[in-house]
């Protein structure tokens, strides 16, 4: 009886570790890119799910906002070839990154998933995940891929994003500001100190609408300081990251760039930098309370949203004493094809679908609101402020982003609070200069 | 072997197996890989090696100004948060204990704010104080309303103590109406047929008598201050910045929110789990404390 009664027990435990215990073992990875072969150069997916059962890809997004427009997609996909693609999004109240680690270490490899930054791309390399995407058909048709060390393809662009200081176009013709003066920053001072000394007259609260408060630092940890990261240089000269991943400031450009946001700052509307939050420095904008805002295209669905329909533009920020025509370009984030995942041929097809065909090129622009990173795409953007980024793309006005290869956390949780001290007058461009300096120093030694 | 005893024993131990499976696999092991990662590069990403560190992380860690500071903040957080929540959870419990109309519709009002989740309250509040407040200043003309209170470090702290005691004050009220109503009525009539106030009967006879309470409740306060999560991160977000021994930080960022940050801003995952385990020792040692001293002040009857 005994004996029966242990050994039923121990095999009802045997099952339930058994089910714990799915999660493929970890281990074995190659390093550096995945090996998986390129499917050759079709530009159409199989129009035959292959043998042994219908394939099933999963896509996770961090974009909660196109999470819709990327369902239709899927299922489009689905109606078109029969491989069906779950999107699963997370953002906003279930942060991205814990949620997707949660995936991952709970066994479950999605196809494709999003990655975002240089500390991203290292986790996604040393766990062997990442596919060389080097011979797709879409390769060819964009400069926005995310490359290897060795020169190889491993991410695919979601989109191309743009900022510079947004500009509301008739509040300045009204103002008399020619933006083309705006370059330089003798040229940017003028043109706040004229608005500023019209505000009433053009029924401004301030010239600025920035956020610098608790929760907004992605604007000024990140965006901002590609400012001083990027503003001026080739696309491809990285010397100032380089300098700030060794410990180092450029300190006559840093203070120039100080200088610059002590600007921005002292002509913003107060309440709204220090506490209002992303849909507050939109409305202000949006409502015409200020001339300009630090914001990228990514925001034009919120104005579609509000209704807001006057012309917008972009002038650079430019924070230096010489011209630097160019507004900061550049991709967000990259999808990569998982190569610990099952079904790696379907996510190849479904990328290519995505980058090659008229449907997907909707998707992208119409549905997702995105300016797209292939040249071949021939629909324009809609929104105002994508539109503004396509006029500076189109000249070739393009300055890179670095504030993604910043360490991860860095600008956001180590420089935002600098730039809200300095917002909030608790520093003067002294006291920032020498915190940013300080910060910067400390990432040095590793 | 199989005497009567032995079987029973046997028995007894089957009857406790789920509990102890269940146990073990969601607190025990969990906790003892969490120690065992902190010693540990780990990244979360399945299929990374997971390289012994030794110390490393405990180095890092007790050399990061913001964790120290985080401990501050959430020292001084926890200490306003318990007493106020004691304080207004004790006040409503003796006003609902009293012969009123409406008692069983105060009761559930004062504990309504507990069922909402943290994080909507926490962006409720945040509408209050940046809008609602600041609206009324400019309206009535009174200017220190004016500026959110949440763009100064002290009051946004204190900002978070309204909060979370305007949260968690009805369920200790709760717990303070239970011990009030089971107090020998006897002791409390005599005293006051040997002519005691109102205010010595509180203060010699009541409160003595539910000191288990006042044990239990602060245990309860002192737990839940030290975990503070969600309000935090829904009401301040760890701001205002501020400047803390030579750095800009996040002046109301708490140990929980500190760690996420660690663990989930910088991707330091390992880091992160290293300031849990000291987190897990310092609310341990600080309970015990608070346990020990409270059960002295109990009586036996």
């Amino acid at each position: 009886m005994r004996k029966k009664l242990i050994i039923s027990i121990v095999l009802v435990f045997a099952m339930v570790l058994a089910a714990c215990g799915q999660a493929p073992a970890g281990g074995g990875a190659a390093p550096g890119a995945g090996t998986a072969p390129a499917t050759g150069n079709e530009t159409a997916p199989p129009a035959q799910p292959p043998a042994g059962g219908p394939v099933e890809i999963t896509l996770v997004n961090n974009k909660v906002e196109i999470d819709g427009a990327l369902r239709n997609f899927a299922a489009l996909y689905e109606n078109m070839f029969g491989v069906r693609v779950n999107i699963q999004s997370f953002g906003g109240e279930t942060p991205y990154a814990p949620a997707l680690a949660a995936m991952l270490s709970g066994g479950d490899e999605p196809e494709i998933f999003v990655f975002e930054g240089y500390a991203d791309y290292t986790a996604a390399r040393d766990s062997g995940r990442l596919t060389d995407l080097t011979g797709q058909p879409w390769v060819s048709d964009t400069d926005m891929s995310f490359f290897d060390g060795q020169g190889r393809v491993v991410g695919f662009p979601v989109a191309v994003e743009g900022w510079g200081l947004g500009y509301n176009a008739d509040i300045l013709r009204q103002a008399g500001v020619d933006t083309s003066t705006m370059t330089g920053i003798e040229g940017m001072r003028a043109a706040f100190e004229l608005v500023n000394s019209q505000l009433d007259e053009l029924g401004l609260d301030a010239v600025v609408s920035m956020a610098a408060g608790p929760g907004m630092t992605w604007v000024t940890g990140l965006h901002a300081v590609n400012a001083y990261l990027a503003l001026g240089l080739d696309y491809e000269d990285t010397t100032i990251i380089d300098m700030m991943l060794d410990g180092q400031v450029d300190e006559t450009r840093l203070r120039h760039f100080a200088e610059y946001m002590d600007l921005i700052f002292s002509h913003s509307i107060r309440s709204t930098m220090l506490t209002g939050g992303f849909d507050q420095q939109l409305a202000d904008f949006g409502l015409g309370r200020t001339a300009f805002i630090h914001q990228g295209n990514w925001v034009d669905p919120v104005f579609a949203e509000l209704g807001v329909d006057f012309e917008m533009g972009y002038v650079p920020h430019a924070f230096l004493p010489e011209n630097t025509p160019g507004i900061f370009v550049g991709a967000p984030s990259w999808y990569l094809v998982n190569a610990r995942s099952a079904n790696i041929d379907a996510a190849l097809d479904f990328l290519n679908f995505m980058a090659t065909s008229p449907e997907g090129h909707e998707y992208m622009v119409v549905h997702a609101g995105a300016v797209p990173a292939f040249h071949s795409v021939a629909i324009a953007p809609d929104g105002p402020l994508s539109r503004a980024v396509n006029v500076w793309s189109g000249r070739g006005q393009v300055y890179a982003w670095h504030q993604n290869t910043m360490p991860a956390g860095f600008g956001m949780n180590v420089l935002g609070p600098i730039f809200e001290l300095l917002a909030s007058g608790e520093i003067d461009v002294d006291g920032f200069v020498q915190l940013f300096t300080e910060a910067v120093a400390s990432i040095g030694p590793n | 072997m199989s005497t009567k005893h032995g079987k029973h024993n046997t028995t007894f131990i089957l009857f406790l197996l789920p509990a102890l499976f269940a146990f073990s696999f969601v607190i025990v092991i969990p906790f003892l890989l969490g120690i065992y990662y902190s010693f540990t590069d780990w990244t979360a990403m399945t299929g990374t090696q997971v390289n012994w560190v030794g110390l490393d992380n405990y180095r890092i860690i007790f050399q990061d100004i913001t964790f120290l500071h985080s401990f501050l903040a959430t020292l001084s957080y926890a200490i306003l948060n318990i007493f106020f929540i004691n304080l207004v959870a004790f006040g409503l419990a003796l006003l609902v204990t009293n012969k009123l109309k409406l008692v069983g519709l105060y009761r559930a009002a004062f504990f309504l704010p507990n069922l909402i989740g943290g994080i909507i309250l926490g962006y409720i509040w945040q509408f209050i104080f940046n809008n609602a407040i600041t609206a009324f200043g400019s309206a009535s003309g009174l200017a220190f309303l004016e500026v959110t209170f949440l763009s100064n470090r002290n009051l946004a702290l204190l900002a978070i103590v309204v909060v979370t005691t305007w949260q968690m004050a009805g369920y200790i009220m709760m717990i303070y109406v239970a011990a009030i109503q089971s107090a020998p009525v006897e002791l409390l009539e005599a005293s006051h047929i040997d002519g005691a106030t109102y205010v010595q009967r509180l203060w010699h006879i009541l409160l003595p008598l539910i000191a288990p309470a006042f044990t239990v409740s602060m245990f309860l306060t002192l737990v839940r201050s030290f975990q503070q999560f969600d309000v935090n991160f829904a009401l301040t977000a760890g701001g205002p910045s501020g400047m803390f021994m030579g750095r800009a930080l996040l002046t109301t960022e708490f140990l929980a929110l500190n760690i996420f940050n660690t663990a989930f801003s910088f991707r330091e995952l390992a880091q992160g789990q290293a300031k849990s385990v000291i987190f897990f020792l310092l609310l341990t040692v600080a309970s015990l404390i608070q346990v020990y001293y409270n059960k002295r002040k109990e009586l036996e009857m």
